[in-house]
């Protein structure tokens, strides 16, 4: 009886081991979230846009580093003032459905997202399409209304992924369920919280891919998602939150993988209002707030603090301060008192609910503290801060006085770091300048960066820019995150790229 | 007794109406603006206006009242504003790994909770009652994400025997089902205790035992039928919570449930699927009452219906 129990369990174990290699080829993608749809132009998370980048592709992409990398594309020419550019595509790609890629279909694609009777959400992308040229079978030109200069960026964004026309005419709506792209993977099953892809075996790039498919399962509480990346269920788990990154490098055949991000953290003040409206108290507050110990206490340490108004990663930016605002509490205490406030005064903050965002608060509200500020801390669930804060018809009606939040500018280019947060002509509920801060300097700055292709002209609107924000100071300037990935060793080719977007197109188990 | 169900069933079309208008009324009376928050953290003010008209939302309110309803009626919940997947399917979706798992749950905590219950009032004031309530208080005191999580660590981390969540296979079943279940068991033993020792002080228990009836046919006959009228009440209830789907559970074990989809629905304004769900979840708890109140009739044949 005994033996039969040994040989049991041996031919039991034998068939997991068997299991187990015959399942290592498909990478297994632990996520937090399920995916929305399976149609980028109408996805607004970042997760969605990783889960069609499997399967589809844009003319342009963004490598590891957030730089832009030639996928459908080889190359493109602007004009001077940034209101046409020529893409040359790559030839002899198909789609999975077997339709050739080329410039009518760049064209088909591009119409589709701007065309405002079938609105898509991300239609604000090329909502500055005047119109789309076929040159060639392989060159397409596309023409702006205006000057744009960030173009190449937003079309480098996963809302403008090129899908098989053949197939957005046989789906229509439903193509958020059929997605056919000329990617890697090629679509297998979505449904809840499990989605499959397999290999595309006709892919254009020589050699790729090396897997046999890309599968996402959705866990949403951190210690289970961490548990299959331990239990070898998954291949890969994004994100790993800061406190459990211990339990992975502990673990002899996994690895944390530290990501610089572009998501910076502030604190937006209503420069409306009173006493935000003195730039002496908003000067005061940036230097109140201690950014390493805020990175440490929030953040587990994995942060860094911000040097400028925008994360270094996006195109465009700089560094305005080495180091990022300095600490120095008398200072601030001195500004308050020569702003009239000698003895402080009272305030609210508004964010949102989750514990990480109430932590933020009450690390602020403790520093505040130091310098005399009393601050209320108000966490908004989503739909009240929707109500609250974004959907405000006139500044004088808006009742924030401070905001913790959060940006990323997932078009990688410094005007949607810029624009939605510091415009004058941003304010909410148009876009999300929720300091309702406003400077000729600013605008005008934000206005001819955009207006030109020439690189050299835009970095120096782009420095004077910067720099005025940061005098003004209408936020706290606090961190820059850096996120983590939990991965098997002996993967490789399998990034998280630094706007959270999921990249396993090279994705390789050695 | 059949026309009496049929006068139950019919009564619950007027309870359905009625829940339909509260649910939509509530849902609507939410804060916040479900366009800005289908539209996300990105949109511009064009983008929310678009998705606001491609939604309906743009419609005057008792409108989208009226339309609902006539839908509804002929089984159509609309598409999910999230995903832009038909209501039906989403919840259809869950809803068998939510029965299961609450029916696997419930199985073995319904058997335990009552050999436990029995046993400790049988043997009050010695050891198995000692044992069976300890037992008892430690279910329904272990937070079932700390339990869910260590069963994790320990069954598919260390021993690499189960799944870490998800449903795949009957072996998903067993974390998610026991870590759910041992709350219900506990509060079943606990319940069935002290309704056993309330009957077995009743005269008919006595007369039983004077006439000279063995003592298992006392504790198993006369006694235990009579307890499980309130343990019935009990069960019927914790069934009709455990349908709604268990947040904690799905969220731990990566269950596709009906829960986690409510708390999801709810955060995102997904209207169609918040009232959906809850109009499913109204109608569970009237079944279930229904099978309560005949399975009182089950238990106990002096109770009639009139």
């Amino acid at each position: 009886m005994r033996h039969m129990t040994l040989a049991l369990a041996a031919t039991a174990l034998a068939t997991a081991l068997s299991f187990g290699g015959a399942e290592a080829k498909t990478l297994v993608v632990g996520v937090a979230d399920n995916l929305t749809t399976l149609d980028p132009a109408n996805a607004n998370d970042t997760l969605s846009g990783g889960a069609a980048r499997t399967m589809l592709q844009g003319l342009y992409g963004f490598d590891s580093k957030m730089q832009l990398e030639p996928l459908l594309a080889t190359s493109y020419e602007t004009n001077a003032e940034a209101t046409e550019f020529t893409f040359h595509l790559r030839k002899g790609v198909k789609f999975h459905d077997g339709t050739d890629f080329n410039a009518e279909a760049v064209k088909i694609n591009i119409d589709r997202v701007r065309d405002t009777k079938v609105p898509t959400k991300r239609q604000s992308l090329v909502s500055m399409v005047d119109r789309v040229e076929v040159i060639d079978d392989y060159t397409v030109k596309v023409v702006t209304k205006e000057p744009f200069g960030a173009m190449v960026n937003n079309l480098a964004h996963a809302g403008l992924f090129m899908i098989s026309p053949a197939a957005i005419a046989k789906y229509g709506k439903d193509i958020d369920r059929n997605p056919v792209g000329t990617g890697p993977f090629m679509f297998k099953k979505w449904s809840g919280d499990l989605f499959e892809t397999v290999k595309n075996p006709n892919y254009w790039r020589e050699g790729y891919p090396k897997v046999d498919g890309v599968t996402f399962k959705s866990v949403p509480e951190n210690g289970s998602r961490i548990a299959m990346l331990q239990a070898g269920e998954a291949g890969f788990v994004y994100p790993l939150p800061s406190e459990l990154a211990p339990v992975v490098s502990a673990n002899q055949k996994l690895e944390v993988v530290k990501v610089p991000s572009i998501i910076i953290r502030y604190v937006a003040m209503n420069t409306m209002k009173k006493p935000f409206d003195d730039p002496r108290v908003r000067e005061a507050l940036n230097y109140a707030v201690d950014k390493n110990a805020f990175c440490k206490v929030v953040y587990g340490g994995f942060c860094k603090p911000a040097e400028g108004p925008v994360p270094e990663l996006l195109k465009y930016s700089g560094v305005v301060q080495k180091g990022g605002w300095p600490y120095d509490p008398a200072k601030a205490k001195a500004l308050l008192k020569e702003a009239g406030y000698p003895n402080g005064f009272e305030t609210e903050m508004f964010a949102k609910n989750n514990s990480t965002y109430i932590r933020a608060m009450q690390f602020l509200q403790q520093q505040f503290a130091q310098v005399g500020v009393k601050l209320t801390v108000t966490p908004l669930e989503a739909g009240v801060e929707a109500q609250r804060i974004w959907s405000v018809a006139e500044p004088k009606d808006a009742t924030v006085q401070t905001q913790y939040g959060g940006w990323s500018a997932s078009t990688g280019d410094i005007d949607w770091a810029l624009r939605p947060l510091f415009y004058g002509k941003g304010f909410p509920p148009k876009l999300f300048n929720v300091a309702y801060y406003k400077s000729e300097a600013t605008d005008s700055g934000i206005e001819a960066g955009i207006a030109t292709g020439d690189s050299a002209k835009r970095q120096s609107e782009y420095d004077a820019v910067q720099k005025q924000i940061w005098k003004d100071a209408p936020w706290i300037f606090l961190t820059v995150d850096d996120f983590l990935v939990g991965q098997a060793k002996g993967l490789t080719g399998a990034f998280a790229a630094p706007d959270g977007g999921l990249n396993f197109e090279k994705a390789e188990f050695k | 007794m059949l026309n009496y169900l049929i006068r139950r069933i019919v009564g619950i079309v007027p309870v359905i109406l009625v829940i339909a208008l509260l649910v939509f009324l509530f849902v609507h009376m939410l804060p916040g603006d479900p366009a800005r928050l289908v539209a996300g953290p990105e949109a511009t003010l064009a983008d929310v206006e678009n998705v606001r008209r491609s939604l309906g939302l743009d419609r005057p309110i008792w409108e989208q009242f009226g339309l609902f309803l006539w839908n509804a009626v002929r089984g159509d919940f609309g598409y999910s504003l999230k995903t832009r997947i038909p209501v039906v399917e989403e919840i259809g979706l869950r809803l068998m790994p939510t029965v299961w798992l609450t029916v696997c749950a419930m199985a073995w905590a319904t058997v335990f909770g009552l050999l436990i219950g029995v046993a400790s009032a049988v043997k009050r004031g010695r050891w198995p009652d000692y044992v069976g309530m300890f037992v008892a208080v430690s279910g329904i005191s272990f937070p079932a994400f700390w339990l869910g999580l260590l069963l994790i660590d320990l069954f598919s981390v260390r021993l690499g025997w189960l799944p870490t969540g998800g449903f795949e296979s009957a072996k998903s079943l067993i974390m998610p089902s026991f870590t759910l279940g041992l709350g219900v068991a506990a509060v079943m033993a606990r319940f069935t205790r002290s309704a056993f020792i309330e009957i077995s002080r009743e005269d008919y228990i006595r007369t039983a035992h004077a006439k000279g009836a063995r003592a298992r046919v006392v504790v198993w006959k006369h006694t235990l039928r009579n307890a499980l009228i309130p343990v019935i009440t009990m069960v019927g209830l914790q069934f009709g919570f455990l349908l709604g789907g268990s947040i904690v559970v799905e969220t731990v074990f990566s269950w596709p449930g009906l829960g986690r989809l409510l708390v999801d629905s709810v955060a995102y304004r997904d209207y169609p699927v918040i009232q959906a769900e809850i109009l499913l979840f109204s109608l569970e708890f009237i079944l279930i009452n229904l099978t309560v109140d005949v399975l009182y009739a089950v238990a106990n044949p002096e109770i009639r219906f009139k």
